[in-house]
């Protein structure tokens, strides 16, 4: 009996610790974000510190063009990198799992180049050989650019969640009588649509908040949101700024909230099948 | 059959690539073609477009109005982060993106031996007389903008020294008080001028010297970079920084004001200068002269300094300034002829990235 109260003690004890711990964590987390959501409200021109209460920054943040402006060019360009990725992702890792060719470890591990080296190298490079080939610099470069990095990551999430017994329902459903595309589309895309979704949120998020890709590779008449504020970091940044960061975290929240309900939903019909 | 799936897999992945290489690329060249084809087919006709690449908070929207508006033109402004982001587009190949672009006077030696800025004919630039010709390094190649002391400022209540040179700075008394401007070529000079130094040495153990009087600088310091922040809200008590950001600094404290310049002070100042060059190759040099000559237009300066209250080379439009900019307290100080500049200092940049590598990552 004290033995086992014992045991109970400790496991309460170890309980209470990971709460703190996960407490801790969640702290140093998104203290940065809560004050950075604060200081969106901040009645002041260049958020020195707090000088009042003002909700005008939400309303200022519209008539702001070059803000809103740079904030979708950049969802666009986030959208179509996530785009090629997804769909250049999904070919690659299907042809890199499934197939045999020659070299296949070779390339296998190539696709981590671009993952491992720093993103100004590459983006350096790619500015030159820009400029080299006559290609001006535009939404066109950054997108190239933001694929670089995007395609790689792609690979690597969906490859993960390609199993090896794809491989006989594939045969099984061609055995069956469906075509390849038959088979893609009903078969291989569904068992592995968690990784394309997964490939598909991590490519939009590296888009979208990249900056060192971008402002090598931005051209005069545009550029991207992170771009855009780190510039401003020479005279300060203005809560304007936060107010769209605030709003965007918020749709991001939400997003992921919708996500996982998707997801849920999906789990409850493929039980249910 | 699986091998020649594979082939067929690896040709869709490379087609896909194609496509979306052909894809974006595909508007870039458009744009490409539709620039290069009015300078190249008529040479006489006006350019509508004129990219800037600069300093964001920087100039007036009201004077990149008025100049579209006068020249029937747009203007595309876009920001670097770093002087650095201007120098590696260039190098790079990428002048020809834009018209004009800001950088400054250390950076011109440099950049007119390597070719990356277009000889200017200062004819068609006729304002630019307006401009002192000491504030004026490399005439042929750049117009001068507007310029930067960085000097010593501080708050009269909350310093426990007063400061009179830059020894002043190491002094345990303050320690976790400063708030600093960055970059090697910053820091170095004036621990250089400290020591008795020349600001642009180029000896290894004058420069191994300067790293030791900087690593006690270093304990005083509380921050670097944001200095008219830190000194409105009470983070620092002194602030090495520029005068521009001084301005600000005591206009947003307004009536209560208790900062002042460092004034006496008996070393010399650094003074740099934010100038346009012409990248070679550039598109629409017609307007690019047309908005220089704009900028050194003293009405149309002054009012930009109403604006942007940093000291400026141009003497007419000072002149033409109103009083609030004449008399601030942030450019009122007895030293202005005491600076010295930042020099190209050739190899000897690799032993200052060392050493000040070596002052920010702590040996």
């Amino acid at each position: 009996m004290a033995s086992l109260t014992k045991v109970q003690r400790r496991r309460k004890a170890l309980g209470i610790l990971g709460d703190v711990y996960a407490i801790l964590i969640y702290t140093v987390l998104y203290i940065p974000v809560v004050v950075m959501m604060i200081f969106s409200f901040n009645d002041q021109r260049y958020n020195y510190y707090w000088s009042g209460f003002t909700t005008q920054w939400y309303g200022k943040l519209l008539s702001n063009h070059a803000l809103m402006d740079s904030l979708w060019y950049s969802i666009i360009i986030a959208v179509l990198a996530t785009v090629i990725s997804v769909v250049v992702g999904t070919l690659g890792a299907l042809g890199l799992k499934r197939y045999e060719f020659k070299m296949k470890k070779f390339i296998n591990s190539m696709i981590f180049i671009p993952i491992i080296v720093p993103e100004i190298v590459l983006a350096v490079a790619l500015l030159i050989i820009f400029m080299n080939i006559g290609v001006s610099l535009g939404m066109g470069s950054i997108l190239i650019g933001h694929c670089t990095f995007c395609i790689p990551y792609a690979v690597v999430t969906i490859k993960g969640r390609i199993s090896g017994d794809g491989e006989t329902l594939e045969e099984a459903s061609m055995d069956l009588g469906a075509n390849r595309i038959q088979t893609f589309l009903r078969v291989t895309l569904p068992s592995i649509m968690p990784g394309v979704m997964s490939a598909a949120f991590l490519s939009f998020t590296l888009s979208i908040d990249d900056v060192v890709m971008s402002n090598m590779l931005a051209g005069a008449k545009n550029s991207t949101l992170p771009v855009l504020i780190l510039s401003m970091n020479k005279s300060g940044v203005t809560p304007d700024v936060n107010a769209l960061t605030t709003i965007m975290i918020l749709v991001i929240v939400a997003c992921m909230l919708l996500s996982n309900a998707v997801k849920a939903m999906l789990r409850k019909r493929s039980q249910a099948a | 059959m699986k091998r020649i799936l594979s082939g067929v897999l690896a040709g869709a992945m490379l087609l896909a690539l194609c496509a979306c290489g052909g894809d974006s690329s595909a508007p870039a060249e458009t744009t490409a073609a539709g620039t290069d084809a009015p300078a190249e087919t008529t040479p006489a006709e006006a350019s509508t477009e004129l990219n800037i690449y600069m300093w964001q908070q920087y100039i007036s929207d009201e004077l990149i109005a008025n100049f579209e508006e006068e020249n029937n033109c747009t203007v595309n402004l876009s920001y670097m982060s770093d002087n650095a982001d201007a120098i590696t587009k260039l190098t790079a190949g990428g002048g020809q993106e834009y018209d004009l672009i800001m950088t400054c006077d250390a950076y011109m030696e440099s950049l007119i031996a390597g070719g990356y800025v277009e000889k200017l004919d200062l004819t068609q630039i006729p304002n630019s007389s307006n401009i002192n010709e000491a504030y004026w390094t490399a005439k042929d190649y750049c117009v001068p903008y507007l310029m930067n002391y960085i000097y010593i400022v501080y708050n009269t209540e909350t310093c426990p020294i007063d400061i009179t040179c830059y020894n002043d700075l190491i002094d345990p008394a303050l320690k976790g008080q400063i708030s600093t401007i960055d970059g090697a070529r910053n820091l170095f000079p004036i621990a250089l001028i400290a020591l008795g130094y020349d600001p642009n040495s180029t000896e290894e153990s004058e420069i191994a010297e300067a790293y030791e009087w900087l690593v006690k600088f270093n304990e005083n310091v509380v921050a670097y970079g944001a200095a008219e922040q830190n000194l409105t809200n009470g983070t620092a008590s002194v602030a090495l920084t520029y005068d521009g950001n001084t301005s600000w600094a005591m206009s947003e404290m307004g009536e209560n004001n208790t900062l002042v310049v460092a004034d006496p002070f008996d070393d010399a100042v650094q003074l740099g200068f934010d100038l346009y060059v012409i990248p070679t190759g550039a598109q629409h040099t017609d307007l690019a002269y047309k908005f220089l000559n704009y900028i050194c237009d003293p009405e149309a300066m002054a009012k930009n300094l109403e604006e942007y209250p940093y000291s400026c080379p141009n003497d007419a439009a000072v002149a033409a300034a109103p009083e609030s900019y004449r008399n601030d307290p942030a450019r009122n100080f007895s030293y202005k002829e005491n600076v010295f500049f930042q020099e190209d200092v050739g190899e000897a940049l690799t032993i200052y990235n060392d050493y000040y590598q070596k002052l920010k990552v702590g040996q």
